[in-house]
């Protein structure tokens, strides 16, 4: 090993002293330049929600792989060092103080924009770069220059599931139902706001906590209202049982929603019987969606023996994004490489990305509906 | 009158389920004076084991659930031993141990089952009855009856068997039960084992309601050890009624007071201990702290 290795040492380091010495050049970041490119992914790998992390750091691990088997950033291999927020802000900010002390050129995650959101102002202050999973308008609204977005928001979603509920299908009497958490809360005020700029006026509106397991006093009384729909704001788990739960109280309404409720943890938790019909809005409706999406499965498959899902997908789609950016900008961090993933143009698994100045790259979601308990696209009216 | 009835029935289910969780808290509190914070994680254990057996294993439901109950006493036995060096020692040491058995269970559930989790079919695949428009799904019936009967079985034990008298004994007075000849630490690991199977049965049955996975310990326990100090803790038909009162009051705040009715949950639970610190039941007996 040391024989071999020695001279590699030796020639870098030689490399790096020149480096040092060059004038008018940031001794800083070419004293690294030659080591691995240091990568950070953030997600929940305890806790509630560490499924999603799970998830997402997948999605990620594959794409690094793939760009490091292919001969890395110009020559230069990607270290993808992983980190548990559990799911918890305070966890993310210590973490987010860690990556910058550490030399840490940009972060892939969280999937909890609860967790984004407070890690967004030491990120940005340190200039690294951060392309996070969440989905809630709020982290768009923080025109952050170093926070990406790998999906739409929750506006979007919402916008085109209103799109198809009331303008496609003419369904006037809806009711909603969704948890007073990040992700919900988001849901609720994006769906509310697309209903009212069509005039609709939600015939009932109940909100519970993430935590609640059991609803019947709210479905009861959303099943009085008689309502046409049912919007879910909720994660994957809690949909499951709302829809469930809403079902065994012979509730008829077409249940709809975001993401979440196109997975087979809802699909499951439900009972493929109550979740048939039911309405998703989401970027990534299924492997079988295109040949891209089918090279991406199968490679995923392959490298973790279980079916790919969205969050592996978009997680995915940030990671190709980050490499193509660190291979403008040679590896090098900070604003360049935040403007870098701004100007890069990709055709990903969600759609094609082109980033706005608010950090959103996708703008469009695709309707599709549960079938024998798998989601099938609807040619969106 | 619908919503009224209607939410009875979803707060008693889940009430039912929370009294399983409190008696497991009490009968290890009120034999050893020791509240077992793992308690939380052996439910979650108890629900993997007896929806593994039942869904990949293909048992019957009873029989998974039978086994799920033996495999968690066992889980019960290991934790009462290792603790047992500290009984009548250290306390606080005690404490701490099940709070770090409970991290272990939930780690190695992560380790073994993956953190994703599972949704566990019912087995009871029929149409909820419907009385005037009152939905009453048949598992929640289900489940009702088995969190009676177990309640009765835990009574008749108590109360009719020489094994039982003997946990009374120690829970009234360790020192005076030994020295009539009974084994206290024979008697704590049994109330190790029955909380334990207690959880078991909790987590068994709460699986097709819910959604199986490594962290569902965690409400359930907080719900479950809340439950018990409601009902007064120690006391088993405190357990009952603290579990009932709690599902209850759960489904009603949620009912009325929407996304604040876990704050409300525990705001009354909060007042109703501070006018009675002993709970609706509260023994005497149990004072070994």
């Amino acid at each position: 090993m040391f024989p071999a290795r020695f001279p590699i040492a030796a020639a870098s380091l030689i490399v790096t002293l020149t480096a040092c010495s060059a004038p008018g050049q940031q001794s800083g970041k070419q004293a690294v330049a030659t080591g691995p490119i240091k990568v950070a992914n953030i997600n929940a790998q305890s806790g509630q929600l560490s499924s999603l992390g799970k998830w997402e750091n997948k999605g990620v691990k594959l794409a690094v792989d793939e760009a490091n088997k292919a001969g890395g950033v110009n020559g230069r291999q990607i270290q993808l060092d992983l980190f548990d927020d559990q799911g918890d802000p305070t966890v993310g900010t210590n973490l987010a103080r860690k990556i910058a002390g550490e030399g840490y050129v940009a972060m892939l995650g969280t999937a909890e924009s609860a967790v984004t959101l407070a890690m967004a102002p030491i990120l940005k202050d340190a200039g690294i770069p951060n392309i996070t999973s969440g989905q809630s308008p709020k982290l768009a609204a923080l025109k952050s220059p170093f926070l990406f977005l790998n999906a739409p928001t929750s506006v979007t979603y919402d916008e085109t599931l209103a799109k198809y509920l009331v303008d496609g299908k003419g369904y006037k009497k809806i009711a909603l139902i969704s948890n007073n958490g990040t992700y919900g809360a988001g849901e609720h005020d994006a769906f509310l706001a697309a209903l009212k700029s069509r005039n609709v006026t939600p015939i009932a509106d109940e909100a519970v906590t993430p935590d609640q397991k059991d609803f019947s006093a709210s479905l009861t009384a959303i099943r009085q209202k008689n309502p046409d729909v049912l919007f879910v704001g909720a994660e994957e788990v809690e949909s499951g049982l709302i829809a469930k739960q809403a079902r065994e109280l012979g509730l008829k309404a077409v249940l709809a929603g975001g993401a979440p409720m196109g997975t087979d943890v809802y699909v499951t938790t439900a009972g493929a019987d109550n979740a048939e019909g039911s309405v998703i809005s989401s970027p990534y409706l299924s492997n079988d969606a295109s040949q891209a999406s089918k090279t991406f499965s199968a490679s995923y498959q392959a490298a973790f023996g279980e079916a790919a899902e969205l969050h592996g997908a978009k997680a995915y789609d940030g990671a190709k994004i980050l490499i193509e950016a660190l291979k403008q900008t040679k590896g090098a961090g900070g604003r360049p490489l935040a403007d870098a993933i701004r100007a890069v143009k990709h055709d990903g698994l969600l759609g094609d990305f082109a980033y706005d100045g608010s950090g959103v790259g996708i703008h469009a979601t695709q309707i599709g509906l549960i079938k024998a308990g798998k989601i099938v696209a609807e040619s969106a009216g | 009158m619908q919503v009224f009835l209607q939410t009875l029935i979803g707060g008693v289910t889940f009430g039912a389920v929370y009294a399983l969780v409190a008696m497991g808290f009490s009968i290890v509190y009120r034999t050893m004076g020791l509240v077992n914070f793992a308690h939380g994680n052996v439910v979650m254990i108890g629900a993997y084991a007896a929806s593994n057996l039942y869904m990949f294993a293909k048992l019957p439901f009873p029989v998974a659930v039978a086994v799920a109950i033996a495999v968690t006493a066992l889980i019960g036995l290991v934790i009462e031993r290792v603790l047992r060096p500290l009984e009548n020692k250290d306390f606080d040491l005690m404490l701490i141990g099940t709070i770090g058995f409970g991290t272990v269970l939930e780690a190695g559930a992560i380790r073994v089952f993956g953190a994703t989790g599972h949704a566990v079919p019912s087995p009871v695949a029929t149409a909820p009855l419907d009385v005037a428009g009152i939905k009453i799904p048949t598992y929640s019936l289900l489940v009702i009856a088995v969190a009676a009967a177990a309640t009765v079985l835990l009574g008749l034990f108590l109360q009719r068997t020489k094994r039982g008298a003997a946990m009374q004994a120690v829970a009234m007075d360790h020192e005076a039960a030994t020295a009539v000849g009974i084994h206290v630490g024979r008697s704590n690991a049994m109330a190790f084992a029955i909380g334990a199977g207690l959880a078991a049965l909790a987590g068994g049955l709460i699986g097709p309601m819910l959604y199986v996975n490594p962290t569902m310990g965690g409400s359930l326990g907080i719900k479950g050890f809340a439950a018990a100090i409601f009902g007064g803790f120690g006391s088993m038909r405190g357990a009952i009624a603290g579990g009932m009162a709690f599902g209850l009051l759960d489904s009603f705040a949620a009912g009325h007071f929407q996304e604040y009715s876990e704050l409300v949950t525990f705001l009354v639970f909060a007042a109703i201990v501070m006018v009675r610190p002993t709970g609706i039941f509260g023994e005497t007996t149990v004072n070994r702290a």
